[in-house]
């Protein structure tokens, strides 16, 4: 759906006119004349006003009765008083009745001195009340959850927390009971209020009947600032405010950037902070003497990582984990690329510089915000809410308000099936395949091949084609492909027929819609744009010669052909899909230098230094978002003693190594990088400002993407605006390398699919809040399966492959495709990459 | 009229179901609630609840299929709720949580969705209650031809019998034969306090109850309305 | 007075079956009229008649059906048979009896609408009746009078029986929608107005039963001659409701602007024991009441809306002078604290602070000052809610502060003076607190 145009109107308010765009509700369009209409049930950002509370009454001439100014758009010629006796008249019974059963227990309520419900009371109410019966009293608070506490006195039933619950995040937990005066809000049969987005109700609720617990007596408003930021826990790059007191982290509220977050956090987002202050952090130097990580001094750390560097000869490899930023990555591969010589430097990219030149492509990138204004949006090989999960709540929100059609292709069923148009299944570790019989299908390629290598159904491919080509009616519309970085683990295999796709749809230069990658770092895009990889500099730029990817670094360390491996803020063991070969390769090192902030297993177990990490709201610096949105880190409390920034740590390296870079400030990291990245040129961060800028907007810079010769004329030729009608080249070239779908084939196992949940984090392990939602394998499976191995839902299986085994516990799911048993990877133990795949065995785990 | 429709909170937050039969009162906690949910914090323990998966609820499969044939009358299969929650009710006397899991399963919603409607509505009901229901209407036109007397009576006249549901009734809709009641959706009126004893014994028996007094069997008494044949 | 149309046959034995009510002359000539005139003449037809709706807001039901917007999306046709408003009852009594009528009326009025999904939305509590209708419904669709080309005509009309499950909100159009829809029956904002977006977001006519089994018989006697019946504005025949202290409570058809006392005491045989009318609700208990000298209004429209009231329903409650307005008062106030949804402010905390304060007067702990109060209280909440449910407390407990002071007045002070004879009495007796 194309976005709605706003034209101005002209209206009267309190004997001023005043100029709104045109059908803006009143109390928005009020604030256009300085007016101020109070109001408690409206939030645009739910939907549609309810018009529950009646705080905003008005008088509009002409209407009889008082209208609800949250609920009557702006016409023009409108007359409205808002400042006559009739109005003040009902705006004070409404505080009246809102009052009648509210405790007014402010002096010990967390929500006194920002509480709506305060100033409407102060600002419009009668300053008295004629009710004289006993107030209803109840026991508070309780848990709603072990994230929120819910105080029933207090709650005037604004309707928002259910709202949001059900309209917005869509989980139908937090429903209303009862009716009449006995209306409560409530959870089924007792459960708690669990799920990814439930921290937003803390911030709708416009009186302190919902309070946060880990927030709960730790400030008032007049102790605390607010600063503003970026969450750096995953890919999604939300805005925040950290809400500080006495230089310590005790809050995150959503920093609304329509572009980036609509207003919203996830529970990660929301409560992880809690890692900043965690004990268990790192904040001291570690060198390991005789097998034991000790705590030291910087001077002795860094004289360890300069002596472990010195002696390595070249033979290091540097690799970056998602939370660095632009700045520390850039830095990084100049200490390994120019300083020491060596090629080996990536961020997990997972896809050479020709792959990335291809879909970073200006012309074809899509933004968040197009997520909910498109035709139709294909999710391809993600699970929004767990790989970057803002945007499941946009992309819900374009299917419930702008009816975008959704389509949804994984190989696990994802959440949101539900919403979907349609949704298909192929089997795990079979993109490639699948793309490549999606793409056939708009070239009249051979589409059964492919989809049957896929595990897909032929069938499906064809409807999901007819969907995509037909969702502007006779043409195309415009589509957003939102796919995850798993999607490329074949590299060209799927890069090319992805392309043709995105030819086909006529995505290249086409606004509102495009494709839009998720990586799985959070900084992934910004990573490779500075230079953060085997095959590439800043900028993108060509190298000379080309370095080892990730596992390459670990197959040539466990071979001994590399001695010193640089760790920022990653730790392979868990992040890497391959742990067997990590382990080899962090054996078989001789120095293992990481910057880290958690003593993670790789850190605890391999480092041989270790400097602390800042935490990100310590930081400074810049990020990329995955929709190319260059966001600023800003520090809102100072680190920790003990610690230092990793760019200073990164150029003291360069510098004692002789390579004086005049990196004073992180400011002039910044600008080094933006000087060497053509694409950023005439940046700074002033001009990123609070909100962000999209670098690709600017066609100059757009006009910077690298242009190798021949690249640039092999994307035109493959994102040609018009589909060609002949049977192109690249559907006969690489073969899939999809399992074959035939159960037979596979003698009884089971294709192994691995997804990384929203709370496998060390930051969640380290927040006290969040110990609840630890994640524990399990492994998911189909009724049908289950049935054939005789496995019980939440029984105890061992799950193996090629000698290597996890425990987990069977979860039987009715979606679940048959042949296929998912695993969840990054979590500390039991996880996903211990196993090769691609096929496991599950059998009961023996008793112990 | 000395009889509330829903007042007289109970003094404690602990209400049994034997209270709710003996007093024939609609049941009420402090603060008015009809479930013992505002003062109650959730249960930590508990995973949330979100849709059931079929791969591991059991539901019955006449109630399935009850709630499925109910679902493709709509083009909007939620508008089957209440039916569903109905059939449910029938099947378990009241919408326990089991019954509202089974209904969720059914219909992919989460049981919180359903427990919200079946909360808001009189004949959905949300706790544990006796098989029977006897409805005696206490509205207005009821209660001014002694409704509230009826009500104490058939209060009385059950007793502690569990296989009851004394509950009194906002407007019937048959104030032409008040005081009213509904028993097991059958209307009947005008009910005298001495027909009380054969009422109850008639449900208790499994009789057909009062059957000269049901509304089904009743003429109209507008001397203009016809039967020309 | 023989003014019979609805109630023409009511009684006649097996009505509710398709043979006898086709044998009477239904799904016939009538029916095939409406099905080939043009849906703007049947429309047209509707509004000459003159008919307002029978469910309580009297609004011209052929101007409604007239606001359906053309165009092919979805359109439906919902009844409103969630028949709550305490006193009335007439819609049961012609569900329970000529069940037919109603299908025919809604095939008609679904015609008019270009509506092809019809519901009736039934209150749970008449099962027996849910159960006729579904007999009825099933014997029509297997006659072709329901599903596709119903007579052959290029009209196809789906029709469900929906039970609702006891609230009163219900009732309310909206809440209605949402209810059908398997919501909760909160009320809606409106505008959007139904016929714009109704159930499923499509245009929405939606009736009561008694009007739409009015249809068929302005159809068969043209709607001039039906507009000819009644007073102006108050065209045809209502069915009222009559109950409380009558000698013979029930259903009657009268012809719009009779006057109340005929009603009362011509038809209904007057007061039980004689005793004299303390006041009435004329059109259910949301409408505000009258009293004795108001016996002489004709009972139509206008004259109760001139009288500061409303015909509503058309169900009227008669109190005699035996009963304490009082105790009226508080079993009304209960009945909306009860049925209040509690999605908007003043209706919700309004219904409750109103019954606390009544019961604070019956227990004697109130003073006449709190009488002030509550009336101020019903004005808060009059014109300030989202739907009509607050307004339909306060304007009839605002009637009966306004018209009976003087007995408010009595029973509270009267009151008062009992609980404090009970609380020296108990202090005589020991059994509060000790002498100090």
């Amino acid at each position: 759906m194309p976005r709605p145009e706003r034209k101005l109107i002209t209206f009267s308010i309190d004997g001023r006119e005043v100029e709104a765009p045109a059908n803006m509700m009143l109390v928005d369009a009020a604030k256009f004349g300085d007016v101020e209409i109070p109001v408690f049930c409206y939030e645009p950002k739910l939907g549609a006003p309810v018009g529950a509370c009646r705080m905003c009454l008005v008088d509009i001439e002409g209407i009889p009765k008082l209208q609800t100014g949250c609920s009557t758009p702006v016409k023009d010629g409108m007359v409205v008083h808002t400042q006559t006796r009739r109005v003040k008249d009902a705006q004070q019974s409404v505080v009246e009745f809102l009052l009648i059963n509210h405790p007014l227990d402010c002096p010990v309520c967390d929500k006194g001195g920002e509480c709506p419900l305060q100033d409407v009371s102060f600002g419009w109410g009668g300053g008295m009340t004629r009710f004289v019966e006993p107030k209803r009293h109840f026991k508070k608070p309780l848990e709603l959850s072990p994230l929120i506490a819910i105080d029933r006195e207090r709650c005037i039933l604004c309707y928002r927390c259910v709202r949001f619950s059900q309209e917005l995040s869509e989980d139908y937990q937090l429903v209303l009971h009862e009716r009449s005066a006995a209306t409560f809000v409530g959870t089924f049969d007792g459960h708690p209020y669990v799920a990814p987005f439930s921290g937003n109700i803390l911030e709708l609720c416009p009186v302190g009947a919902l309070t946060s617990m880990p927030y709960r007596f730790r400030a008032r408003p007049w102790d605390i600032e607010n600063a503003g930021s970026v969450c750096t826990l995953c890919p999604a790059q939300c805005n925040v405010a950290f809400t500080v007191r006495d230089d310590r982290v005790l809050r995150v509220l959503a920093r609304e950037n329509e572009e980036v977050d609509d207003g919203w956090l996830c529970d990660k987002g929301r409560f992880a902070y809690q890692s900043i202050h965690a004990e268990e952090r790192v904040v001291a130097p570690m060198v390991r003497e005789d097998g034991v990580l000790r705590e030291v001094t910087w001077e002795r750390a860094l004289e360890a990582a300069k002596a472990a560097l010195g002696g390595a000869q070249g033979r290091i490899a540097g690799l970056a984990g998602g939370e660095t930023t632009n700045e520390e990555g850039f830095l990084l591969q100049r200490l390994v690329r120019d300083v020491h010589g060596s090629p080996h430097v990536d961020s997990g990219a997972g896809l050479d510089r020709s792959g990335l030149l291809a879909l970073g492509d200006p012309g074809l990138q899509a933004t968040v915000a197009d997520l909910e204004f498109a035709h139709t949006v294909l999710v391809l090989g993600t699970e929004p809410v767990d790989d970057a999960p803002i945007l499941d709540l946009r992309l819900r929100k374009g299917v419930r308000r702008n009816r975008v059609k959704l389509a949804v292709a994984t190989s696990r069923p994802s959440s949101l099936d539900p919403n979907a148009t349609l949704a298909v299944r192929y089997a795990p570790g079979a993109e490639a395949a699948f793309v490549t019989a999606l793409s056939a299908a708009f070239y009249g390629g051979a589409v059964d091949e492919p989809a049957q290598a896929a595990g897909a159904d032929a069938g499906a491919v064809h409807e999901l084609a007819t969907l995509l080509r037909t969702s502007g009616g006779d043409q195309p519309g415009d589509v957003v492909v939102l796919y995850g970085q798993r999607v490329l683990a074949e590299g060209e295999a799927v890069t090319a027929p992805l392309l043709k796709l995105a030819g086909a749809l006529g995505l290249s230069g086409r606004p509102g819609a495009g494709l839009l990658g998720v990586p799985t770092a959070t900084n992934g895009r910004g990573l490779r744009e500075a230079g953060v990889l085997p095959d590439a500099g800043p900028g993108l730029t060509a190298v000379p010669s080309a370095g080892h990817g990730a596992t390459g670094i670990a197959e040539a360390t466990a071979a001994g052909e590399l001695s010193v491996l640089y760790l920022l803020h990653t730790d392979p063991l868990r992040d890497e899909p391959q742990r067997a070969v990590w382990e080899r390769a962090l054996e078989a090192a001789t120095h293992v230098i990481a910057h880290a902030g958690f003593l993670t297993e790789t850190i605890r177990e391999h480092a041989t230094v270790v400097f602390p990490a800042e935490s990100y709201a310590e930081k400074e610096g810049t990020l990329v978002h995955p929709d190319g949105r260059l966001q600023r880190l800003r520090p809102a409390i100072g680190r920790p003693a003990g610690v230092r920034a990793a760019w200073q740590v990164l150029d003291e390296l360069a510098r004692s190594a002789g390579a004086e870079h005049g990196v004073h400030t992180v400011h002039s990291a910044t600008q080094q990088l933006f000087a060497a990245v053509a694409f950023y040129a005439g940046l700074s961060v002033d001009a990123i400002g609070a909100k962000g800028v999209r670098w690709w907007e600017d066609d100059a810079r757009a006009a910077a993407w690298p242009q190798e010769s021949g690249l640039r004329a092999a994307i035109s030729d493959l994102v040609a605006k018009t589909p060609l009608s002949r049977t192109p080249d690249y559907e006969e070239a690489p073969t899939p390398s999809g399992l074959g779908a035939a159960d037979g084939a596979t003698n009884g196992a089971l294709r192994l699919g691995t997804y990384q949940s929203i709370w496998a984090a060390a930051e969640v392990e380290a927040s006290p809040a969040l110990k609840f939602l630890h994640p524990h394998q399990r492994v998911e499976l189909s009724p049908a399966d289950a049935a054939r191995l005789g496995i019980e839902h939440g029984e105890h299986v061992t799950v193996g492959s090629a000698g290597a085994t996890v425990e987990a516990v069977a979860h039987l799911r009715n979606e679940s495709p048959a042949g296929s048993a998912f695993l969840q990877s990054g979590i500390p133990e039991d996880a996903a990459n211990v196993l090769q795949g691609p096929l496991v065995e599950i059998r009961k785990a023996t008793p112990k | 009229m000395s009889h509330g429709t829903q007042e007289e909170p109970a003094p404690t937050g602990d209400l049994t179901l034997g209270q709710h039969v003996g007093s024939g009162e609609v049941p009420r906690y402090q603060g008015g609630s009809r479930t013992p949910g505002w003062d109650d914090a959730v249960d930590l323990t508990k995973d949330p609840a979100v849709i059931p998966d079929p791969a591991t609820v059991h539901v019955p499969e006449e109630l399935r299929a009850e709630i499925e044939a109910h679902m493709a009358k709509y083009p909007d299969e939620r508008s089957a709720a209440i039916p569903a929650l109905m059939a449910a009710q029938r099947r378990h006397v009241w919408c326990s949580p089991e019954a509202i899991e089974q209904v969720a399963c059914v219909m992919r919603l989460t049981p919180g969705y359903l427990v919200a409607v079946a909360s808001f509505y009189d004949m959905l009901e949300t706790s544990p209650v006796g098989r029977h229901r006897v409805y005696v209407c206490t509205n207005i036109s009821c209660s001014l031809r002694g409704a509230d007397a009826l009500l104490e009576r058939v209060v009385e006249e059950v007793g502690d019998d569990p296989d009851f549901n004394v509950r009194s009734f906002e407007c019937l809709g048959a104030c032409d034969i008040a005081p009213m009641a509904s028993v097991d959706d059958v209307y009947v009126g005008p009910v005298e306090l001495d027909d009380v004893p054969a009422l109850i014994g008639q449900v208790r028996s499994g009789a057909e109850v009062l059957p000269e007094k049901q509304i089904l069997r009743r003429k109209s008494v507008d001397p203009n309305a016809g039967s020309t044949s | 007075m023989s003014s019979a149309i609805l109630f023409k046959d009511i009684d006649e034995p097996g009505l509710g079956t398709l043979a006898v009510y086709q044998r009477r002359g239904g799904y016939g000539d009538v029916l095939r009229k409406g099905l080939s005139m043009p849906r703007e003449a049947l429309v047209n037809e509707l509004v000459e008649s003159g008919l307002r709706g029978r469910g309580g807001a009297g609004f011209s039901m052929g101007k409604k059906a007239s606001f359906m917007p053309k165009g092919g999306m979805d359109k439906y046709l919902v009844c409103n048979a969630d028949e709550s408003e305490p006193g009335t009852f007439k819609d049961r009594e012609l569900m329970t009896k000529s069940p037919h009528m109603l299908i025919e009326g809604m095939i008609l009025a679904a015609y008019a609408a270009g509506a092809t999904k019809s519901f009736i939305y039934i209150r749970g509590e008449y099962a027996q009746q849910a159960d006729i209708l579904d007999a009825a419904v099933a014997e029509a669709y297997a006659d072709g009078l329901l599903g596709e080309n119903i007579l052959g005509f290029d009209f196809s009309l789906e029709l469900v029986v929906h039970r609702g499950a006891g609230a009163y909100i219900c009732g309310e159009e909206t809440g209605l929608l949402d209810s059908l829809e398997g919501k909760r029956g909160n009320p809606r904002l409106k505008p959007p107005f139904p016929a714009n977006q109704g159930l499923y977001q499509g245009p929405t006519l939606i009736n009561n039963v008694e009007t739409l089994m009015t249809i068929p018989h302005i159809l068969g006697m043209g709607a001039a001659k039906y507009a000819e019946i009644g007073v102006e504005n108050s065209t045809g025949t209502k069915l009222i409701s009559v109950s409380g202290h009558v000698k013979r409570p029930g259903n009657y058809e009268i012809e719009l602007g009779m006057s109340a006392r005929e009603i009362i005491y011509g038809l209904c045989g007057g007061i039980e024991g004689d005793h004299e009318v303390k006041l009435w609700f004329p059109g259910g208990s949301s409408s505000p009441v009258l009293t004795s000298d108001d016996l002489d209004l004709g009972y139509d429209f206008d004259s109760l809306a001139k009288a500061g009231s409303m015909l509503g329903s058309g169900a009227i409650i008669v109190v005699d002078d035996q009963t304490s307005v009082v105790e009226v008062c508080l079993k009304l106030a209960k009945f909306y604290r009860h049925e209040s949804c509690g999605k908007c402010t003043p209706c919700r905390e309004g219904t409750q602070w109103t019954v606390k304060m009544l019961e604070r007067m019956k227990s004697g702990t109130a003073t006449p000052m709190d009488l002030d109060i509550m009336a101020s209280v019903q004005e808060q909440i009059t014109g300030h809610c989202l739907c009509v449910l607050g307004d339909a407390m306060a304007m009839p407990v605002g009637s009966m502060i306004a018209k009976f002071r003087p007995e408010f007045e009595e029973y509270i002070e009267a009151a008062r003076e009992r609980a404090e004879r009970e609380l020296v009495a108990s202090l005589d007796a020991g059994l509060v607190g000790s002498a100090t």
